[in-house]
């Protein structure tokens, strides 16, 4: 606390003038977000009919920082978009005050990683914390009345007239690291110990004990005849050098020479019958850090297709040399190699030959080296304090320099984000407009990058499934279902039915909550202010049983491996009932509010329409692509758990512009309540934990009785299961599209290698692609239409 | 509102004496209103004083620098619009100053109106057949 501070908590006298200047300023706040993440989302839902923020004298969200006088930064505080935040704030009229919402932005929170500030109040004053993970939308009404308190003691005119104490506006100085705030993650004295997660530090893994465990093998697949003759077909075509792997957990698995890659990627994509037509992801994995170097590269490049007919996956792996030649890009075959490639390069620092733009994608400006390379630094509190000195060299890019071409006369170039409404997070869209309409786009991504994927290399297998739930914050545990079932099928975990039904049931709320939320902000988008406070009274509906059934409302980390962490609470089936009997009623008012209303067709019939061909080739999946008219949900196709057993459709579009984009996920939303209530009629009784206590977390009841499950429990919990070596890729039909956890373990208790194929990358990507030649307007509906959200585009 | 009396139809007198407008009371009140403003004025910036910085007196674009210049050049249909959206804006006023003295007017003056609205009938005509209410221009790749 800074001598202003100490002034603050003995007010002196007040005046009359002094009191009614606090008072006005106290009870007409003028709120300004800074939204990044969750945090965000609630911040949002506290200004619905709900929470009702307007009490605080602002009904809405000031559009910029000339019109605002309170900044609530929401969310975590990325190094690439730090410069953004210090110029909102500075930018603001005075007198101006700071509400730091939520863990990440207070103190970096969860995310102790080379990305993340550790807490905004490094670079810019902040007047009140508002703690939690994130925040309920009370919490932040009672971080603003707290707010209000502080604004009530001002006394700003007493510096003004030569008298001691009182101050004018909110704090004026920032925090410094090592002076006035500690980012020592051990706390105090404990400077001689190891710092944390070391033992998950590469290249000696000091104090790890997973080489004292024994494991079986992971599980493995029987390869079908047909992916057989596919191996061998390509055998004899590009000769030798083309392997196929064995054993493996997941899907056939080819290992194929640099210099034939592109051609069998070439052949796969465009055979006649049954072609491998979707790149589902291009990802590497840095083999520089194993237990056993023996016969392995440098590097693979790891190729994942999808081949629609056959409803099956194939995994190429491409080994490379560190300083050897680069293997040749893939974005002639699919013009979505392009942020795939672009990635790996940023990430690993792995060259593609004959790609146009290789430009870095996700690491901010003139970042050192390579993120996801063994030796690179992994824990933010490990490194240098991020200070203001800082911030300059982190500005963001030119938009000219984005756009890569020069400008007509008659053009303009537009930002367009990274902080404004239309983008739906921390995006920036390049623009250059003819009038208003776009001739050429691009889009900066990078502004949310959590190096989530980094993270999951020094966190163990359990501790990981927080982290999922905040990949897409929207979707909660369908997050965790990714990545618990890739998990799964890797070590070869059975799920109970009654465990495998919450699941289910759980995620089609989430479906739902997420869904709701679309509708919302898509009309919203269109200029139509009222249906985001209908459709979030639903949402609360839903997240109150969630909380009710978890615990948590947006980030409930439900589920663990082989199971979920507890048995339904008394009363669920009450709750899920009264939900089931009023919504179908609400569903048919919305879509009534919008059914032939002309201007939301106007904005959205026509629209950015995508077709079928196009939208297979892009890697556009999830309610997007059935927009399309592709009849392909995960659910159906590949299915999981107890989905073959439900009754439900897919709905389908037809034009794929935004407005079928719309329809189907309205429709999906009744879909999803059908199968909630199939599930909670039917819920089988049971145990909701497998009894496998070589990975699980055994029963805390039973821990406390029986000396195994103690130390099942207490090791798993701890230094966490030792997984099996090898890899495993899972997707699931995540809200947004198809959600995939691609895990590669090395033997140890933590992943030796995460990717997530996250559906927003390829989903946003397209618009690069499609939107040219529409206008700004068609933008924004466009964005609001594809539901894509930051951290699991930027992860 | 001056009361009516039901009977007669004619306004009738209370007991507040009826305004007369005088120079002395309006030179007033507009010094009365002209210090009331100037003192807010100067109030505010007194309680409150101003602090600019570079960064403050910069445009605000989004959270980043503005750049490659703001002096581009309109398109046509910017220009378009605006001019079309004068002529019957003119037209409007000419037809409201008309619409309300209807009933004193002569049918020469109905004939005018009508030539009036079918020379701009003509011209909004022609602006359609030319494309002038054609939004936006062809993209250039």
């Amino acid at each position: 606390m800074g001598r202003a501070g100490e002034e603050m908590m003995r007010p002196p006298q007040p005046n009359a003038v002094d009191l009614a200047v606090d008072w006005c300023r106290a009870n007409s706040l003028w709120p300004f977000f800074f939204g990044l993440s969750c945090c965000f989302v609630e911040e949002a839902t506290a200004f619905t009919s709900r929470y009702d923020i307007a009490r605080f004298g602002s009904e809405v969200f000031r559009g910029s920082p000339r019109q605002s006088d309170v900044l609530i930064v929401s969310g975590t505080i990325f190094k690439k978009v730090a410069p953004a935040v210090l110029r909102l704030y500075e930018q603001m009229a005075g007198p101006k005050w700071v509400i730091s919402m939520g863990s990440c932005s207070n103190t970096g929170g969860m995310y102790d990683v080379y990305s993340v500030v550790q807490g905004v109040d490094q670079i810019l004053p902040v007047d009140i914390y508002v703690p939690g993970c994130p925040p309920r939308p009370e919490a932040l009404l009672h971080g603003l009345m707290a707010l209000q308190e502080r604004v009530k003691r001002e006394r700003p005119l007493r510096p003004l007239l030569g008298l001691p104490g009182g101050v004018q506006g909110g704090r004026t100085e920032h925090l410094v690291d090592g002076v006035s705030k500690s980012m020592d993650t051990r706390g105090p004295g404990f400077a001689g110990s190891l710092a944390r997660g070391t033992a998950a530090a590469p290249p000696h893994f000091e104090g790890n004990r997973s080489r004292l465990m024994w494991t079986p093998p992971a599980a493995r697949i029987e390869v079908t005849q047909r992916d057989r003759t596919l191996a061998e077909t390509l055998a004899e075509r590009f000769g030798p050098g083309i392997e196929q792997q064995e054993p493996v957990s997941d899907m056939l698995t080819l290992s194929v020479p640099r210099e034939k890659a592109h051609d069998v990627l070439a052949f796969l994509k465009t055979r006649p019958r049954s072609p491998y037509r979707r790149l589902e992801d291009v990802t590497a994995v840095d083999e520089s850090a194993r237990q056993s170097r023996e016969g392995r590269p440098d590097f693979h490049l790891v190729y994942t297709l999808l081949n629609f007919r056959e409803a099956a996956r194939l995994r190429l792996k491409v080994p490379l040399a560190k300083d050897g030649p680069a293997p040749d890009s893939v974005t002639d075959l699919w013009e979505s190699a392009d942020w795939y490639e672009r990635e790996v390069h940023d990430m690993f620092g792995v060259g593609f030959a004959g790609h146009k733009r290789l430009r870095p994608l996700i690491a901010p400006p003139n970042w050192p080296g390579h993120p996801l390379l063994k030796g690179h630094p992994r824990r933010a509190t490990l490194m240098k304090p991020f200070t203001r000195e800082d911030l300059p060299a982190l500005e963001p890019v030119d938009a000219l320099e984005l756009l890569g071409r020069p400008l007509d006369d008659e053009e303009m170039l537009l930002n367009f984000g990274p902080h404004h409404y239309g983008t739906h997070g921390v995006m920036r869209y390049v623009l250059a407009l003819h009038g208003e309409t776009i001739n050429a786009m691009d889009i900066e991504i990078g502004y949310h990058h959590r190096g989530v994927e980094k993270i999951a290399e020094h966190q163990h297998w359990h501790q990981f499934i927080p982290y999922t739930d905040r990949v897409d914050y929207l979707s909660g545990v369908a997050n965790n279902l990714s990545y618990v079932m890739a998990v799964e099928q890797l070590a070869g975990i059975r799920v109970t039915d009654r465990a495998w039904a919450i699941r289910v049931m759980l995620c089609e709320f989430f479906r739902l909550s997420n869904h709701l939320l679309f509708y919302g902000t898509l009309v919203q988008d269109l200029g139509q202010m009222s249906a985001i406070f209908y459709s979030f009274r639903e949402r609360e509906m839903v997240l109150d049983i969630i909380e009710t059934i978890t615990g948590g409302r947006l980030h409930p980390s439900w589920l663990r491996l082989g199971g979920v962490a507890q048995d339904l609470p008394a009363g669920w089936k009450d709750m899920v009932d009264r939900f089931i009997k009023v919504f179908p009623a609400r569903i048919k008012t919305y879509e009534a509010l919008f059914k032939d209303n002309p201007i939301f067709e106007a904005r959205t019939k026509g629209v950015t329409a995508v077709t079928r061909e196009q939208a297979m080739d892009w890697g556009i999946s999830g309610p997007n692509l059935r927009a399309c008219g592709v009849d392909w949900d995960l659910r159906k196709k590949m299915p999981y758990g107890p989905y073959p057993s439900l009754n439900f459709d897919v709905p389908t579009g037809t034009t794929g512009d935004c407005h079928d984009r719309y329809l189907v996920r309205m429709e999906e939303m009744r879909q999803s309540l059908r199968i909630i209530e199939q599930i909670a009629a039917d819920m089988p009784p049971g145990p909701v934990a497998s009894p496998d206590s070589r990975y699980c977390l055994p029963d805390k009841a039973r821990s406390l009785k029986d000396i195994e499950s103690v130390i099942h429990h207490f090791v798993n919990v701890s230094r966490g299961p030792t997984m099996p070596r090898g890899e495993c890729y899972h997707a699931t039909e995540a809200p947004r599209g198809e959600q995939g956890y691609y895990v590669v373990s090395d033997g140890l208790t933590t992943p030796y290698r995460l990717h997530i194929r996250s559906p927003g990358y390829a989903n946003v990507q397209a618009a690069r692609f499609f939107t040219p030649g529409h206008t700004i307007p068609d933008l924004v509906a466009t964005l609001a239409s594809l539901d894509y959200i930051l951290p699991d585009i930027d992860r | 509102m001056t009361p009516i009396d039901a009977a007669s139809g004619a306004a009738t007198t209370t007991a507040m004496s009826p305004w007369e407008p005088g120079g002395m009371a309006l030179t007033v009140f507009a010094l009365l209103v002209g210090a009331v403003v100037v003192v807010l004025l100067l109030l505010t910036r007194y309680v409150n004083p101003a602090r600019t910085s570079p960064e403050k007196d910069r445009p605000y674009e989004c959270g980043v620098i503005p750049t490659a210049g703001h002096g581009f050049r309109y398109p046509a249909p910017f220009a378009l619009v605006a001019m079309a959206f004068l002529v019957f804006d003119v037209e409007t006023a000419f037809l409201y100053a008309w619409a309300v003295s209807f009933e004193k007017l002569t049918p020469a003056s109905f004939a005018g109106i009508c030539v009036f609205i079918g020379v701009l009938l003509g011209s909004l005509w022609y602006l359609w057949q030319k494309g002038g209410l054609q939004w936006g221009a062809p993209v250039k790749r």
